[in-house]
């Protein structure tokens, strides 16, 4: 177990000087006349600016027609428009120093870019174009779909991809939340008229969110994307809620059998919370004292003290509709039972000692300081405003948060962990060589073998 | 055009610690790093790989904050951490809430003064390392594809040609001894620069710097290799096994000028022409016009921090359905047609101003989207120990933006030329097991 060497402290270390306030940029916003929602901020560092134009809706929303539709619509928007082939887009934008990408998780999609503050119009002018005029041509469609088709073949050789479908699946059943990405038979039946359907459906202004931070003037930023954005219509789609997840009980492992693996990934889960929630902030602070931060009480005991692992890890993955916790390290074939029993160890824990008030402040330090980095850079500014817009989230949110961590105590701790870190009913997920590590993972729990296609061997 | 001015105060210390500040009160935010000049081109031979080890003892205990306590400081205070080593620099960095400077400051100094590490210390961090060499080479499909396999076809002098993570026998033999002597031989101030950025004021930092630095005693000027290559005169090959990945992959490099000519200014532009994304002739002609290849791309690894032989490389995934052959062919016409052609004037002004954009986010550039100022910071830290000059920043745009089409076909002509080129094929064992079924 942990402590087999006495943990010495640090001697004449300089005190903290005073805090500078921390204070985040004026947000403005504004809903245009075809109801999209716009968020900018201004911030100078660089004669840059950053802009996502987001659409409430995602994969999750067309899962049952097909996993990952919602993705590779994404993907085949940017390949042309009514009035520029896709070379033409890659060179326009290269024209005025931008980047852009397109794409779209469970519950989002995304045109998300990049450019210089003086080509601010015609970038936004090109966003507009994608959002609107996409053609889908056919060649492109093609084109797209069979990179896909590599894509997905190669993901299935990747241990952290294998570990995360199975743990969606195990948490999510038949909710669309337990799909991950498609399978090579689903991409080949991708038609180019579903996406222009997604397309069509959820790219619409009532259903989005523009976000632009950087350097310009507000005010003027506004008037241009009113300019750019005003004459657009479209109404929100109706979505329906997919079927409830399941609630695994008790601890099951699950074995994603890869011959030859010279490393086990562990990845274990269980369900949790969305950003909504009220113990979004306590769970975040429970998550960083357990494995969230490199001074996490599971780093230093499996990677600085043992050395079973170079990056453990754990986390609060939030998705609109559900939550869930996770934790995760590739370890050495020897010692996964070992690596699981310090796991389980450090959340039990968690689960039943106070933390001391040292530890705490500690964390809370780290969390509260952490997140007012997203000050200093566009891209990081962006980000925070988008988790905000996106999940609903008071407009003072940015402003309280670290309010709201430093007032958290031992007893908050230990409640959040014993609700949210649910040891005796973790999922168990184990990628590597069946041969190597069947035994021990079988110590934990019942085993069900997998392999690397998704399909169940036992 | 809108240019970007960097504010910056820079002070060499008596013991040979180079100092820079770029003061920014944008944010209470302050981005420490301390950079030393060695990496893993000249780790010494037998002990491949050490130079990335000893970067993981650095954090494992200093004469006054034992083994832990540098993370825990360094988060405690609202801050996150790492360090990481390349082929000629060595990085440790910090980006915390500025009222946390001091202690920073104090933490560097005193691991720069004095490690103090022991064998259960070692013995931990080659565990951990093992593991992070498996995690990201030996169990990820194309792990450590080309950086770790083109070295060894590419180049004859053991400085560049080795395995930079280390082979685990080299691992296993690096003793205390090693750890010691390669700290007291390269980590010494005057092979160093320490670099403040964000919240801090020009004179504040300087005083801090002396305060907490200037009596750690200068060491001998430390020993290089001579890394230099013997003149390459032929195509060199070379075959490694793709053991998980099914599309058989290919990287070709070739050898590129010294940094700062002006050659090398238009090969930067040249690489932006061939690599610069979706619009990069490799990717437009390979995956998006000809459609052999799933994935085309690269250039040139670290253009501002590389200080020995280096390569401009593309990693091409291709489609099964297509032979090596056939692959290398397409490759091949892309880099004849810009031999033969050059460039438009139109592609030369686009390519310039997507540099210009892109060199403005590296300054800014977060690595992993925490670390604020790190592409700053790692600029001046090459322009400071490479050419003592670290108001580079500010002016190196202009050899760039100064660059002729003229000077890129030229560029194209005597770099991109068989006998100058490595090329390395990966091979997936699986893939080739059903051909022979």
């Amino acid at each position: 177990m942990m402590a087999t060497r006495a943990v010495e402290v640090a001697t004449g270390v300089p005190a903290l000087a005073s805090e500078r306030s921390v204070t985040w940029p004026r947000r403005t916003r504004a809903r245009l006349s075809n109801g999209l929602e716009v968020i900018l901020a201004e911030a100078h560092s660089i004669p840059k600016f950053h802009g996502e134009l987001f659409f409430r809706s995602g994969n999750a929303a067309v899962a049952a027609r097909a996993p990952g539709l919602a993705e590779m619509t994404a993907t085949v928007v940017r390949t042309g428009t009514t009035r520029r082939a896709s070379r033409q887009i890659e060179e326009d934008l290269r024209r005025i120093g931008a980047d852009l990408s397109s794409g779209a998780g469970a519950d989002t999609s995304a045109i998300s870019f990049a450019g210089l503050s003086e080509f601010a119009e015609p970038l936004l002018g090109l966003v507009n174009e994608l959002a609107r005029e996409a053609s889908f041509p056919d060649g492109e469609f093609e084109r797209e779909r069979r990179q896909k088709l590599e894509e997905v073949k190669l993901e299935r050789t990747q241990p952290g991809f294998l570990a995360g479908e199975r743990l969606r699946k195990v948490l999510f059943g038949a909710h669309p939340y337990g799909q991950v990405s498609p399978s090579e038979e689903q991409v080949a039946a991708y038609k180019r008229e579903d996406l222009q359907t997604v397309y069509r459906d959820f790219y619409t202004p009532e259903n989005g969110i523009l976000l632009l931070v950087g350097d310009f003037d507000s005010n003027e930023m506004l008037k241009s994307a009113e300019k750019v954005f005003g004459n657009w219509a479209g109404k929100k789609p109706d979505l329906k809620p997919g079927a409830a997840p399941p609630n695994p009980r008790g601890r099951r492992i699950y074995l994603v059998h890869v011959p030859g693996a010279v490393q086990t990934q562990i990845l274990a889960g269980c369900h949790a919370i969305t950003r909504k929630h009220p113990d979004w902030v306590k769970l975040g602070l429970t998550n960083s004292l357990y494995g969230g931060a490199f001074n996490s009480r599971l780093v230093m005991n499996i990677r600085e003290d043992k050395g079973y692992t170079y990056s453990p890890r754990s986390g609060v993955n939030a998705m609109r509709q559900y939550g869930y916790f996770s934790v995760s390290a590739a370890v050495r074939n020897d010692v996964v039972a070992a690596s699981l029993t310090e796991i389980f160890y450090e959340m039990d824990k968690l689960r039943s000692v106070p933390v001391p008030e040292p530890e705490l402040a500690d964390a809370q330090n780290y969390l509260s300081g952490v997140f007012s980095m997203g000050l200093a850079t566009q891209d990081g500014l962006l980000s925070q405003l988008s988790t905000v817009a996106l999940n609903e989230l008071p407009d003072d949110y940015l402003e309280t948060y670290r309010q709201k961590v430093r007032a958290l105590t031992p007893q908050d701790l230990l409640s959040t962990a014993r609700k949210y870190l649910d040891s005796a009913n973790m999922q168990i997920v184990i990628v590597g060589d069946r041969e190597q590590i069947e035994e021990q993972a079988g110590l934990f729990g019942e085993v069900e073998l997998y392999d690397a296609q998704g399909a169940r061997q036992s | 055009m809108k240019r970007l001015q960097i504010g910056i105060e820079s002070t060499k210390l008596a013991n040979g610690l180079h100092v820079v500040i770029a003061p920014d009160s944008t944010a209470p935010v302050v981005t420490v790093g301390i950079y030393y000049k060695i990496g893993f081109r000249l780790e010494p031979q037998g002990r491949s790989g050490f130079a990335h080890l000893f970067e993981h003892m650095m954090f494992q205990g200093s004469a006054n904050a034992p083994k832990m306590q540098h993370i825990k400081l360094v988060n405690s205070s609202g801050g996150v951490l790492n360090g990481s080593t390349s082929y000629d620099v060595t990085n440790y960095y910090e980006a915390v809430p500025s009222n946390a400077l001091e202690r920073i400051l104090w933490l560097e100094a005193d691991r720069m003064r004095a490690l103090k590490v022991d064998d259960e210390n070692l013995k931990n961090q080659r565990d951990v390392v093992k593991e992070e060499v498996r995690v990201n080479v030996m169990n990820q499909p194309y792990g450590g594809f080309p950086w770790l396999d083109m070295p060894p076809v590419a180049f004859r002098n053991w400085a560049n040609a080795h395995n930079f993570y280390g082979d685990f026998a080299d691992l296993d033999a690096a003793d205390l001894a090693d750890v010691q002597a390669f700290f007291n031989t390269y980590y010494v101030p005057n092979n160093a620069v320490l670099l403040m950025l964000g919240d801090v004021k020009a004179e504040e930092g300087i005083a801090l710097a002396k305060k907490y630095f200037a009596d750690i005693p200068a060491g001998a000027p430390p020993p290089f290799a001579d890394p230099s290559e013997p003149e390459q005169v032929e195509e060199r090959r070379g075959n490694v096994e793709e053991k998980f990945g099914t599309l058989p992959a290919m990287a070709i490099g070739y050898v590129m000028p010294q940094r700062r000519t002006a050659d090398w200014c238009a090969m930067a532009l040249l690489d932006q022409a061939l690599h610069g994304g979706r619009a990069g002739r490799m990717h437009r002609e390979l995956v998006l016009e000809k459609q052999i290849a799933v994935e085309a791309g690269g250039g040139i690894d670290d253009l501002f921090g590389y200080n020995g032989p280096t390569q401009m490389t593309t990693r091409i995934l291709h489609k099964p359905e297509y032979s090596s052959q056939a692959t290398l062919d397409a490759f091949d016409a892309a880099i004849r047609d810009v031999r033969e052609n050059g460039i438009s004037a139109d592609e030369l002004e686009q390519l310039k101003v997507k540099w210009r954009s892109d060199y403005y986010a590296t300054l800014e550039g977060g690595r992993g989207g925490y670390m604020p100022k790190y592409g700053l910071m790692h600029l001046l830290a090459c322009f400071t120990l490479f050419d003592d000059e670290p108001q580079l920043v500010n002016t190196i745009l202009d050899g760039f933006i100064a660059v002729t089409r003229e000077e890129i076909q030229a560029a194209a002509r005597k770099y991109l030329r068989n006998e100058k080129r490595a090329i390395v094929f990966r091979t997936p064992i699986q893939a080739s097991a059903k051909e022979a079924a």
